[in-house]
């Protein structure tokens, strides 16, 4: 008899797309972080701030 | 006499370009997250359920391609972008290995939640110290540990070299991982997809199989090549801050 355990796969799949977007993510926000240390550096930067 | 100051022209000079935002969501990062999607949705509909292991055995879809990624192409990739490193001190090919290990710990990551989802309903447990599993989780811990030293050095080329070691060194665990379910006796099986007598998979599981393999191979590049425009980026944004 086939067992029932879709309940598994369904977590799995779950945990993989969370995992690869939550990186995406983490990229996203370090980028930002970035680009503001990038901005301070700019001419002018000192004056807006 | 004039008494004007100089403005601080290297700064400014070399401030890294600001229109060149990092799009995390670019094309073909959208186009991977899409296949893998995909993927996962051809794999829960058109793949047949397992007589003996159920739908569980649906793992096997995103288990193994993220294995054959982050043990073939990932963490070879650091080792070798990390020895090329060392012979020709190009910082490119440090930033290929630096962002190959991240790549690399977010698949063997993937690879050690999904492996025990898949062992529990089959196996009765959610881990078992049998040689595969050990090494791959020894292969994590030598991966966070490459990136964890990247962060504790200020120094960019003794970071370079001394990551590159230990990207070698993590490297050299593949191979014996590889061949772990040949030597040892163990839970984990032996090859299916890679068997040389006869394929172990229905033509159905085998075509969910290649376009899972070609998802997971599109995502490393999609994400290499992202994370490469990001350290190339901060290594500017670094080198600015170090003449302001």
């Amino acid at each position: 008899m086939t067992p029932d355990n879709a309940s598994y796969m369904h977590v799995a799949y779950a945990l993989v797309l969370l995992g690869i977007v939550g990186y995406v993510a983490s990229l996203a926000v370090r980028a930002r972080a970035l680009a503001k240390r990038a901005d301070a550096l700019r001419p002018g930067a000192s004056r807006r701030a | 006499m004039s008494t004007s100051v100089a403005p601080a022209a290297p700064a400014t000079a070399v401030a890294p370009r600001p229109a060149a935002p990092l799009r995390p969501l670019d094309p073909l990062v959208a186009v991977a997250l899409v296949a893998l999607v995909g993927v996962m949705g051809w794999a829960l509909l058109a793949t047949p359920v397992e007589r003996l292991q159920g739908a569980a055995q649906k793992i096997f879809y995103v288990h193994v391609p993220a294995a054959i990624v982050a043990q073939y192409l990932a963490a070879p990739l650091a080792a070798i972008g990390g020895a090329l490193y060392l012979w020709l001190k190009d910082e490119r090919l440090d930033r290929l290995a630096e962002s190959a290990a991240e790549i690399a710990l977010v698949f063997l990551s993937l690879v050690l939640v999904t492996g025990p989802l898949w062992g529990k309903p089959i196996w009765g447990t959610w881990w078992s110290w049998d040689a595969r599993l050990t090494t791959t989780l020894f292969l994590w811990f030598l991966v966070l540990g490459y990136l964890v030293l990247r962060g504790a050095i200020e120094d960019r080329a003794q970071r370079g070299r001394y990551s590159a070691v230990l990207g070698i060194l993590a490297a050299l665990v593949v191979p014996f991982n590889h061949m772990t379910v040949t030597l040892f006796r163990g839970l984990h099986p032996q090859p299916i997809v890679l068997k040389p007598e006869r394929p172990g998979l229905s033509s159905e599981m085998g075509l969910a199989f290649g376009l899972a393999m070609a998802a997971f191979v599109l995502l490393f590049v999609a994400l290499l090549r992202l994370r490469m425009r990001y350290a190339a980026m901060r290594d500017e944004v670094e080198a600015a801050e170090g003449l302001a």
